[in-house]
């Protein structure tokens, strides 16, 4: 009967955690009883549990909703995450230009040359930027679909 | 074969008769769902047993360990009192719908 019960672990193993474990062992018990009925009728064993898995159906017969609700949870902690990126960068920037102007001048005073090297760190929050406004346009889209 | 999606509305009536008639177990409910109707609708295990388990939460049925004939344990079903009443509703709504569907569709 593994085979039943890893066929049941995996149709549900985007279930919502809290309720997974319960849900798993329930129609587990289920699905053995018609196991073993359908031997109790003459079927080999192999075949049994060939045609009660067969004859389940998907997740979407069980419950259309929890799967959509986990992927929608998932797009918003990765939209929220580029929006970290986006702080984390620009604050990295702001500490590292900052040392830029105060080593050139402390150390070279009266030559400006901190200005290439600020702009090249200045591509760190901008590629951050630019990933934030695509995840954010992609999000939008899939809305209004 | 009909699909599952036009009776969804009335699984919960048509499960809760079949366990009020007597206590059942899962596979029995499907079986007996395929033998009445000669095939023509059969429930997914899947579906079934969504329907059952919010049956079971809304406190409309219970469930018991019994033990079969042939010696295998099964888990059954039977009706509370709440879940009768639950039917009844159910079947009074079902008799409205039956003769609201009547009157639009038939010519």
């Amino acid at each position: 009967m593994k085979q039943i019960e890893n066929f049941v672990k995996n149709t549900f193993k985007n279930y919502p955690k809290d309720k997974r474990e319960e849900l798993i062992q329930s129609i587990t018990e289920m699905l053995t009883e018609k196991v073993e009925d359908l031997m109790e009728k003459g079927f080999e064993e192999q075949a049994a549990i060939d045609k009660t898995v067969l004859e389940f159906g998907t997740i979407e017969d069980y419950d259309s909703k929890p799967v959509k609700i986990n992927r929608k949870l998932k797009r918003q902690k990765s939209l929220r995450h580029y929006k970290n990126d986006m702080i984390f960068s620009s604050i990295g920037t702001l500490i590292i230009i900052g040392m830029l102007i105060f080593s050139n001048l402390t150390y070279t005073e009266g030559v400006i040359w901190f200005v290439l090297p600020g702009l090249a760190v200045l591509w760190w929050p901008l590629a951050t930027l630019y990933r934030y406004l695509n995840k954010s346009e992609s999000v939008k889209e899939k809305k209004d679909e | 074969m009909i699909n599952s999606d036009i009776v969804r509305g009335h699984l919960e009536a048509i499960i809760l008769r079949l366990i009020i008639e007597e206590d059942r177990y899962g596979y029995e409910i499907s079986n007996c769902i395929k033998e009445r109707t000669n095939s023509i609708f059969q429930i997914k295990e899947a579906t079934l047993y969504s329907v059952v388990k919010r049956l079971e939460e809304k406190n409309l049925i219970e469930s018991y360990v019994g033990t079969k004939t042939h010696g295998g344990q099964r888990r059954y079903f039977q009706i509370t009192v709440l879940g009768k009443a639950y039917y009844r509703e159910k079947i009074k709504e079902w008799q409205e719908l039956k003769g609201v569907l009547e009157t639009l569709l038939e010519e």
